[in-house]
């Protein structure tokens, strides 16, 4: 990556959002669930676009899904990404519920494809900033 | 959802249009261009600026045009004014439509004007804070357009070389546009030679980076022939916001703009079959390729061999963006979509003129949340 200021970065002290980055620096994918009506909210939210409950409880989950889609960045189109080309972005379907988006790690003789099984894996971005990624389930 | 029909039913008409020269304006503003391409809006209208009572503007990606800096820079008082953040053209129109219909007002001048390649805004980024996309690399438009075309591949066997059809049909449109940008032949091995910039899509699938201005002016239905050109009657209009974005099932392939789709041909009262000439708003060809199925003039999955047909192109059945498109013309946000639909219907195009064109359809998006249509007719 090009320089700490050219990062593209979470933030990652928002109250609302925090336990998911938390959970990431933990090597953990940690989704909100609506206490009221069980909805995951993703993106995480103060209050339930269900429902409109606030109560939640925050869960670790497995983390695995399915390939939804997936782009190959072969230009980088923003500076930040200068160094990462080319690289993969995935659209994945978390056995939990929501679509996660996240990087897809290389692996040996692997060509990703819709419907593939994919795993979380992590990254250390910064000392505070950790990223989910994917990988493919071996 | 509720099947709320808008029928304007010709209550209101675009009665000019106008705008500068598109590419590169150093020294200018955003503010500067819409205001030039005013100036020739209220020229091809025939009126003079007093006359206008309402001012609907489009807000820049990097926060120039409101109404309050537009309307300074015209010297315009009116009695209704507004900016909006997604313009995209359609809901300008609608939003003017409105207010001419509710009596606000009775002329409008809508203007947009952008100096987003001269000043080198960025467009890679959303306005709003992305935390769950971009820090993974997932920037600009290109890239969930990527997403939504494998996605489409996946489902249909959509191929490339269907897809670079668009971009192929629309550069053949624009070879006869003396005001488009990329005038150069594209034949679709040109399209397949071209190296990917987010894989599947190439160079030219995605939008140029320009500055420019458009403006229209409409006015009441009733005024409609008290101006030099023949009106370009605003038959229906329908839009969707579908907010909860990316909590919607499927949300990049955009299945909410269907019902968008039938409302506004519903309160038009035209069928598909009545449209002579189709704009639809393409920062990427892939929204060319949806549209074309959630508007129905192909069933799910079909807008592939039906745009390698050539059915889109110049002498097809269904021209689309005869003018080339963001792809190929400018990119104005469907502003100058709007500009040569008027002008199809006026049928002044020239070589590139649709022989006979009296309904033409303009669909728009606004990102992954809204979808707008309108669909415009001549008088006789
Ligand atoms: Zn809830």
């Amino acid at each position: 990556m090009s320089g700490r200021e050219a990062l593209v970065l979470p933030l990652v002290d928002d109250p609302v959002t925090a336990p998911f980055w938390t959970g990431a620096r933990e090597r953990r994918v940690a989704l909100q669930r609506c206490l009221r009506c069980a909805y995951v909210r993703w993106p995480p939210a103060r209050v339930c676009p269900e429902c409109l409950a606030e109560e939640t409880r925050w869960e670790t989950v497995q983390g695995r899904g399915t390939i939804w889609s997936f782009a190959v960045y072969v230009r980088a189109l923003h500076p930040a990404f200068a160094d990462d080309v080319p690289y993969t972005v995935a659209a994945v379907e978390l056995d939990a519920g929501p679509l996660m988006i996240g990087r897809l790690d290389e692996a040996p003789s692997w060509e990703p494809a819709i419907g593939d099984r994919v795993e979380p894996a992590f990254e250390d971005v910064t000392p505070d900033v950790t990223l989910v990624r994917f990988r493919v389930i071996a | 959802m509720t099947e709320v029909a808008t029928p304007v039913g010709g209550r209101a008409a675009i009665v000019g249009v106008g705008e500068t020269r598109q590419g590169e304006h150093p020294g200018l503003t955003g503010d500067d261009l819409a205001v030039d391409a005013a100036k020739a809006a209220l020229a091809d209208a025939g009126i003079d600026k007093d006359e206008v009572d309402g001012l609907v503007t489009c807000l820049t990606l990097d926060g120039q045009g409101t109404d309050l800096a537009i309307g300074r820079l015209l010297g315009l008082n009116p009695a209704y004014s507004a900016t909006l953040t997604y313009g995209t053209c359609n809901f300008s129109i609608h939003l003017a439509a409105m207010a001419i219909m509710s009596g606000m007002a009775r002329t409008v001048l809508l203007t947009y004007g952008a100096n987003q390649r001269t000043g080198r805004v960025d467009v890679t980024r959303g306005p709003a804070r992305a935390d769950f996309t971009e820090p993974h690399g997932l920037v600009h438009i290109a890239g969930p357009a990527a997403l939504a075309f494998r996605r489409h591949q996946h489902l249909y066997g959509t191929t490339e070389e269907q897809l670079g059809s668009i971009a192929v049909a629309q550069r053949a449109f624009a070879r006869m546009n003396p005001l488009a940008i990329f005038r150069g032949p594209l034949a679709l091995e040109d399209y397949l030679a071209a190296p990917y910039l987010v894989a599947p899509l190439r160079r030219p699938d995605v939008t140029m980076i320009s500055d420019g201005g458009v403006a229209i002016v409409m006015t009441a239905g009733d005024r409609a022939h008290d101006h030099p050109n023949a009106p370009a009657r605003l038959l229906g209009m329908a839009q969707t916001a579908s907010l909860r974005e990316s909590q919607n099932p499927d949300n990049y392939l955009r299945p909410w703009l269907r019902p968008v789709a039938d409302r506004v041909f519903a309160a038009a009262g035209v069928e598909r079959v009545d449209v002579d000439v189709a704009f639809f708003q393409d920062p990427t060809s892939v929204w060319v390729l949806q549209m074309l199925e959630h508007y129905g003039f192909c069933g799910p999955g079909e807008a592939g061999p039906f745009v390698a047909e050539g059915r889109t192109g110049p002498g097809g059945q269904l021209p689309v963006n005869t003018n080339g498109g963001q792809l190929s013309e400018s990119y104005m946000w469907g502003w100058l979509h709007v500009c040569e639909a008027v002008r199809q219907l006026r049928g002044d195009c020239g070589p590139r003129q649709v022989p006979g064109a009296r309904v033409a359809l303009h669909a728009s998006t606004g990102a992954f949340f809204k979808g707008a249509a309108t669909i415009l007719g001549r008088d006789d």
